[in-house]
């Protein structure tokens, strides 16, 4: 991936960085709807929690992002903690629409303690310069494929800790929640408790991601809109909600669907509010087509029916 | 006082509007056991609709009706084309298990909010445009002084009304109504007692998109009309739909009025900033200490 981040330009290298950025963001999707099938359209405000505290931490305590991001996915936790009590209670759409509000009443926040959040204005934040060692070993690297370099470890351990996540004993106690609560409650598994689990490691997942989303310039209520909740569900539903594959897959086609769609209409004159809507026209299309046709996605394939 | 008797007014023209909406949302859950997250979008879409047989020079009433009618027909048209076909794939091994029965048609509901919504800002451009009232938006005026409430505001509720009167007769009185009621309660006894279940259902699709259609046409007088203007129309109703009770539609308007008088107190004496908070904290009140809803029946559906 470094290979293939140098030989682009510095548009490309930042929209890589987008995709290993949202890609974490995506896993939260598939850990939490995919494994343990709790719907939650509130993953952007999680994704806010995580962005605010790394840039309140960064700006008011001078920390370097290192210690600011670790510090900003247990915020975020602590934030999926207190969700996941409330949605212990909830399933299905009473949870989808209560995170939905969630969503939209969270960044109304950063108005209301102006002084703290500085409103719509937002806080101005980047991932800063590498430090001399590193320059010194693999050569001055540009701003964009700073933000790879960055992006990339956080990046591989998500991927680390999803994987085993889903192999463990937490894994198999959250995908037996999913198929039937009852059975699971009667084979031992504290059900309350493990959806209270997965929210708090869903919400981790989250805040990171939206950390370093954050990082790339601005932390503001415009940054993480209800629709980024969405992204993230239409990425993870169009690769394969239940796989990790699938989550990667559909970060790539929700990333990269505006440029090939202007690639492939790029000769056709059209005008700015046509390709300003078409890319989510379009997304939008494919995410119904996926649920109704192939509901288990680009990578799911797997999937068989039962007798 | 005036501020109250103002707060009161304009509390009851916006709750008769979300009495509207969450009944649209209660008579799709009940019909099919679904939220439907799509609903103000079509809304939306039919009240451009509307908008542009006007601004082309229809009569208002000409735009009125064409968007109910409109509202009804996407309605029936989700159903049969989206979620229809989706209940037939309920042997696939991702939709086997209850949680994913529920969260894969709001997903799909979500996926057409979206793909109306860039429709729409792709058709009518994104920004804002107003939409015309049927009655004046001054404050009327009463032996020389003005009163807080517009005529515009007597046109909402009365309309409202007649809309919720029509709707109880249609439930009570007609068979077909009887037939929707009794696919509601449980769609297996109604079918085996002849009744069309699959009808059933895409009618209250269409009748649920009649009526957000005609919360639609009510509100953006006094909002303005995009793509994404209705999204918070959504989530007070859904919130109404909750406090009252998801599959019971007296609860829906009880709600819907309850949600309107929250959101016109907080405005008029706090701040508008805090309305989603104040939406939020109702909505988590009612979840903790009645989650089936006032008037919600006991156990219909565990929440």
């Amino acid at each position: 991936m470094l290979v293939l981040g140098s030989r682009f330009d510095a548009y490309n290298q930042a929209q890589l960085a987008v995709v290993l950025i949202l890609f974490i963001g995506v896993l939260s999707v598939t850990i939490l709807t995919g494994i343990s099938g709790q719907l939650s359209l509130g993953q952007g405000a999680l994704m806010a929690v995580g962005g605010y505290s790394t840039a309140l931490l960064i700006i008011n305590h001078k920390l370097s992002l290192w210690v600011a991001i670790p510090l900003s996915i247990i915020s975020a936790g602590i934030a999926g903690l207190l969700l996941g009590v409330a949605a212990a209670r909830l399933s299905g759409p009473y949870l989808a629409g209560t995170t939905l509000v969630i969503a939209l009443a969270i960044p109304t926040l950063a108005n209301r303690f102006m002084s703290i959040f500085k409103g719509d204005e937002g806080l101005p934040v980047d991932v800063g310069y590498p430090p001399a060692w590193f320059s010194n070993i693999f050569g001055e690297p540009s701003y964009e494929k700073w933000q790879i370099y960055v992006a990339l470890p956080f990046a591989a351990l998500a991927l680390f800790f999803a994987s085993n996540i889903l192999l463990s004993r937490s894994g198999r106690m959250w995908r037996a929640i999913r198929d039937n609560e009852l059975a699971a409650s009667l084979n031992g598994v504290n059900y309350s408790r493990q959806k209270i689990y997965v929210f708090i490691v869903s919400a981790s997942f989250a805040g990171l991601s939206g950390a370093l989303y954050g990082l790339r310039g601005l932390v503001g209520p415009s940054v993480y809109p209800v629709s980024l909740s969405l992204t993230l569900l239409t990425a993870a539903v169009l690769g394969g909600i239940r796989s990790i594959s699938g989550a990667f897959i559909g970060t790539v086609i929700v990333v990269y669907l505006p440029d090939w769609i202007e690639k492939v209409l790029g000769n056709f004159e059209l005008s700015e509010q046509v390709s300003n809507f078409l890319p989510s026209l379009i997304s939008s299309l494919l995410l119904i087509l996926t649920v109704v046709i192939n509901p288990a996605g680009v990578a799911g394939t797997r999937l068989h029916k039962h007798k | 006082m005036n501020t109250f008797l103002a707060a009161l007014f304009s509390g009851t023209s916006r709750g008769a509007i979300f009495a509207l909406v969450a009944l649209g949302l209660v008579i799709v859950w009940r019909g099919a056991g679904i939220v439907n997250f799509a609903q103000m979008g079509q809304a939306m879409f039919s009240t451009y609709i509307a908008s542009t047989l006007i601004t082309n020079g229809s009569n208002y009433w000409v735009g009125f009706f064409v968007a109910l009618f409109a509202g009804a027909a996407m309605g029936a048209l989700l159903d049969i084309l989206v979620m229809r076909p989706l209940s037939n794939k309920k042997k696939t091994e991702l939709l086997s298990s209850e949680s994913m029965r529920a969260a894969v048609p709001v997903i799909a509901s979500l996926g057409i909010l979206g793909a109306l919504q860039a429709l729409a800002g792709i058709l009518w451009a994104a920004e804002e445009r107003g939409f015309p009232a049927p009655a004046k938006q001054e404050g009327l005026s009463v032996g020389g002084n003005v009163m807080p409430f517009t005529s515009f505001d007597i046109f909402v509720i009365s309309v409202v009304a007649l809309t919720l009167i029509i709707t109880t007769l249609f439930f009570k009185k007609t068979s077909v109504g009887l037939a929707m009621r009794a696919t509601a309660l449980n769609q297996e006894v109604a079918k085996l007692s002849g009744i069309r279940t699959n009808r059933t259902r895409t009618l209250s699709w269409a009748i649920s998109g009649a009526a957000s259609s005609l919360a639609g046409l009510l509100i953006t007088p006094t909002s303005n009309l995009s793509p994404n203007t209705l999204d918070l129309v959504l989530i007070v109703g859904f919130t109404a739909a909750v406090v009252g009770g998801l599959d019971s539609p007296a609860g829906a308007v009880l709600g819907g009025f309850i949600l309107g008088m929250v959101i016109s107190f907080v405005t008029f004496y706090d701040t508008p900033e805090d309305v989603f908070l104040s939406i939020l904290a109702v909505l988590l009140l009612v979840l903790i200490i009645r989650p089936r809803g006032i008037l919600g029946s006991k156990d219909v559906r565990r929440v």
